[in-house]
């Protein structure tokens, strides 16, 4: 998660808290530029657009004023901004849509419908806008950026906004190339609070984890957490007097990085003149040069080692920024980092609107049953992972031993299914399993339990899972059937409870 | 009703049904990746606070089911850590099985002591039984002094109500309101409906205009505010708007909550609508009886009211009454035990109970403002006579 949860304040409603934001050239179209902001970490399939919230994308043209140990990137004062505001549901056909007002930065307003991949498109061709529900592009596999593990993100999803224009009539690039972008959300309006004044923003967000690496970094003990202040500030205008608290915790956070792996790769001089830079926490794009998915942060890094950069930096959708990013501040990009994971749930599509089709949701079934035995009387029948008492069950054969064991199933119609025990608990008469094989899932964990009831016991069954190349209402059906001829053996053989 | 207009908020907020929505959906989500991933730190910490919103918020009656299970699925992919402790002790404590949160709690603790959470959940229990409340007005105060937020101004205010300052309780969900800076409808509902229970339960001379008036804001904030619409509808039964009554709890049906059935009774009997008040009344029974099997003490003080009320059975009022006070000794849970003995008809047992309650609370501010304190040794027979 790029920047997501990186705050007490971004706790209240998810759909302000902004998890991302790209720029890039169009996979469809070289002459324009596309800029994408994401918000509501981990969202529903349902999830949709806060009305109290104005979304924007700003950007600002930026002079180059310095390089190698006095890089810096100083932005102009005229900001091209994209504000993206939603309405509430609306019933329509039996469903509820909701529909966006895109605000362009001539004052341009182009209507859309949340979700319609299409989106919506000025006559002259200069604007288009989708927003809605996509795969979470997003590829986060460290834990404390030291230790490997598989995609944190897996299945994500994210309310993804996407502005593609026309890059020479919006920008202008003959009048500077280089430009720094930001993506923020606030209060769509004042409150009526005659008194206090509303936050200037709920949350905003420049270049990927400046809050969650480099501000929060967690490997700097006993030290504030900047993050609300931080989130709090004026992009592409820092408060002077905070200027130098958050360039001190850069200085540190960036010395702490270094030495992840034992060694110093950086000198003092060289975090400094890094820190200057993070410091201007935009998103550097050069519309004139290519942008690709190895171009994230390579202005930056040109510029501080004193040459000229070589691409438009940007980040597509597919950029790999977390080991980027690791890979400089750890040792310099001497070698590449590459977390658990290459690759996000999804990667981003050369069409419109480049981020993937949503995840769908785990399903899950459950069910139990009541009987008038006690719980170790048919913990004893039912918690054998081999038990044969399931009237489906032809035959049943187990291989190996304890948790890891597979147990091959040969159902009354001839099917073969293998699982594998998870873990067991015989004092909680509980254990988990997992589908290898022969039912047409992924992501299958089942879960069967016993536990006291009045004077007999409670069977518990609950089975999570994604359908893979079959309907999710037939797998579905399958697994609840499964679950009710079982329930009704074992209340043929213990009775149900009164 | 207040107009939303009229409490000053710093921010506009998210439609209620937009945030509905996006709790329902999101909470979802949270469930998929905790099955997916149970021990993945943040996950399941994040489904408790989401079904707890749903429990408090929406009426969701299942959600202490769903938590059971997740309890239950943590316990096995992270037996014995002091993580899966702490999440045990807050589902508990959320089920009102205090006595056993506090030996989660216990275990909950790692080689640096309690965690922030651990130390919060150890004072709502504190708070929830009745005990030590000095302490926790120190530290509730101390908490909101040093963030200022809504989310410590809340629970202080609810303690300066239990503590009967109803003045200060009053002032600090103000507070609370003025400070909010999020655009999330949920906390200010919340304020707002606490601010109803206030002004029209807890204080001694109800002022039900304005306690209907905060009900109305939490409901036009959040439109699904089951709570919120059973207190609203219970006033507007009390003065002959049982029409009102009725479209505002036809909508909270779904919810399961065996209180809208009941409220719902008592409205179309006030209507004189009485075969159709007998049928949602059977459904509020046994609504409450499912619930009271599967989460006896979440749901004793709710049912023990259903049952001094027009549930009208006396003697299940007072069995529920006692097992809460057994189980929360608070000033309220005395007073509550003690209406419901008298109602009982046992006066032995309502003069125990009296006697203990001035015991435990007799030289508290409170208690000055109890019921209880005007109790003469005389007042069980007077009031328990024909």
């Amino acid at each position: 998660m790029s920047d997501h949860i990186d705050g007490p304040r971004q706790i209240g409603d998810p759909a302000a808290d902004l998890t991302d934001l790209f720029a890039f050239t169009s996979p469809e179209n070289p002459a324009h530029t596309v800029l994408a902001a994401n918000v509501f970490p981990s969202a529903g399939v349902t999830a949709v657009f806060s009305n109290a919230v104005n979304h924007s994308i700003v950007i600002r043209r930026v002079a180059l004023a310095g390089t190698g140990k006095d890089a810096k990137f100083t932005p102009g004062d005229k900001e091209y901004r994209f504000s993206c505001r939603f309405g509430l549901l609306e019933p329509e056909g039996g469903k509820t849509v909701q529909r966006g007002t895109l605000t362009c930065p001539g004052g341009q307003t182009l209507r859309f419908v949340v979700n319609d991949e299409n989106g919506a498109s000025t006559p002259d061709g200069v604007f288009r806008v989708f927003a809605g529900l996509r795969s979470d592009p997003f590829l986060l596999a460290w834990v404390g950026g030291t230790t490997k593990v598989p995609n944190l993100l897996e299945h994500d999803n994210v309310l993804a906004i996407v502005i593609e224009f026309d890059t020479q009539r919006v920008l202008n690039p003959s009048e500077g190339s280089l430009f720094g972008a930001i993506a923020e959300t606030t209060p769509l309006a004042a409150g009526n609070n005659p008194v206090e004044r509303p936050p200037l923003r709920y949350d905003w967000v420049g270049r990927p984890e400046q809050t969650n690496m480099r501000l929060n970094n967690g490997g700097l003990e006993g030290v504030d957490d900047l993050r609300d202040l931080w989130n709090q500030q004026t992009p592409f205008a820092l408060a002077e007097g905070l200027k130098p608290l958050f360039r001190q915790r850069l200085v540190d956070s960036l010395t702490e990085w270094d030495l992840r792996d034992g060694k110093a790769d950086w000198t003092p001089a060289e975090i400094a003149a890094a820190a200057n830079v993070y410091l201007d926490d935009f998103l550097l794009f050069d519309a004139s040069k290519p942008m690709s998915d190895a171009s994230f942060f390579e202005i930056e890094k040109s510029t501080l080692r004193g040459k000229a950069y070589q691409t438009g930096g940007g980040r597509t959708v597919d950029a790999d920024v977390v080991d980027l990013m690791l890979t400089w501040m750890v040792n310099n990009d001497r070698e590449y980092l590459q977390g658990g994971s290459a690759n996000p749930t999804k990667p981003g599509t050369k069409t419109f609107p480049y981020e993937a089709s949503p995840n769908t949701e785990l399903q899950a079934v459950a069910d139990g049953v009541d009987l008038a035995a006690p719980p170790d009387q048919v913990w004893a029948v039912v918690g054998p992972f081999g038990g044969r008492w399931h009237p489906l069950i032809a035959n049943i054969e187990l291989t190996g031993e304890g948790v890891g064991q597979l147990r091959t199933i040969e159902t009354i119609d001839g099917k073969r299914i293998i699982e594998r025990l998870e873990a067991i608990d015989q004092s909680q008469r509980v254990y988990r399993y997992t589908n290898v094989s022969g039912f047409g899932v992924v992501d299958y964990t089942g879960t069967f339990d016993v536990k006291p009831k009045g004077s007999g016991s409670s069977v518990g069954w609950r089975v999570q899972f994604l359908a893979d190349n079959q309907p999710t209402l037939i797998v579905r059906t399958i697994v609840a059937t499964l679950m009710k001829t079982g329930f009704e053996g074992l209340q043929e053989r213990f009775g149900a409870l009164k | 009703m207040i107009e939303a207009r009229e409490i000053n908020l710093v921010c506009p907020l998210t439609d209620g049904g937009i945030a509905v929505n996006n709790l329902e959906s999101a909470r979802q989500r949270s469930w998929s990746r905790f099955w997916r991933e149970p021990s993945r730190l943040g996950i399941a910490e994040y489904v408790v606070e989401q079904e707890q919103l749903t429990l408090q918020l929406l009426g969701d009656t299942n959600t202490l089911d769903r938590l059971e299970a997740l309890v239950d699925y943590l316990d096995l992919a992270e037996a014995g850590s002091p993580r899966t402790a702490l999440i045990q002790a807050q589902v508990t404590s959320m089920a009102h099985r205090f006595a056993d949160a506090r030996g989660y709690l216990a275990k909950a603790a790692d080689g640096k002591g309690w965690s922030d959470a651990a130390n919060r959940l150890s004072l709502s229990i504190d708070q929830a039984c009745g005990t030590r409340l000095d302490a926790v007005l120190e530290a509730r105060k101390r908490l909101a002094a040093q963030w200022g937020r809504l989310e410590e101004l809340v629970p202080l205010g609810a303690l300066h109500a239990d503590l009967r300052d109803f003045d200060e309780a009053d002032r600090t969900y103000q507070r609370a309101l003025r400070q909010y800076r999020d655009a999330s409808p949920f906390a200010v509902a919340w304020v707002c409906f606490q601010l109803g229970v206030l002004w029209g339960e807890l204080v001694p001379d109800a002022q039900l205009a304005r306690a209907a008036r905060w009900y109305g804001a939490a409901i036009e904030y959040l439109p699904g505010y089951v709570k919120a619409r059973v207190h609203l509808a219970e006033l507007f039964c009390g003065c002959g708007r049982t029409g009102d009554a009725e479209a505002l709890l036809i909508p909270a049906l779904s919810s399961g909550d065996p209180e809208v059935r009941w409220r719902l009774a008592d409205a179309m009997a006030a209507m004189g609508r009485l075969t159709e008040a007998e049928v949602q009344m059977q459904a509020a029974r046994s609504g409450f009886e499912v619930l009271l099997e599967k989460h006896l003490l979440a749901f004793a003080d709710h049912g023990a009211e259903f049952y001094s009320g027009s549930g009208n059975d006396a003697k299940r009022a007072f069995e529920l009454a006692s097992l809460n006070l057994a189980n929360r000794p608070t000033l309220r849970a005395f007073e509550h035990a003690y209406k419901t003995a008298v109602a009982a008809g046992l006066p032995e047992r309502a003069a125990e109970i009296l006697a203990a309650g001035r015991n435990r609370w007799g030289t508290t501010n409170a208690f000055r403002f109890s019921p209880l304190a005007d109790c003469g040794a005389d007042f069980v027979k007077n009031d328990a006579g024909p």
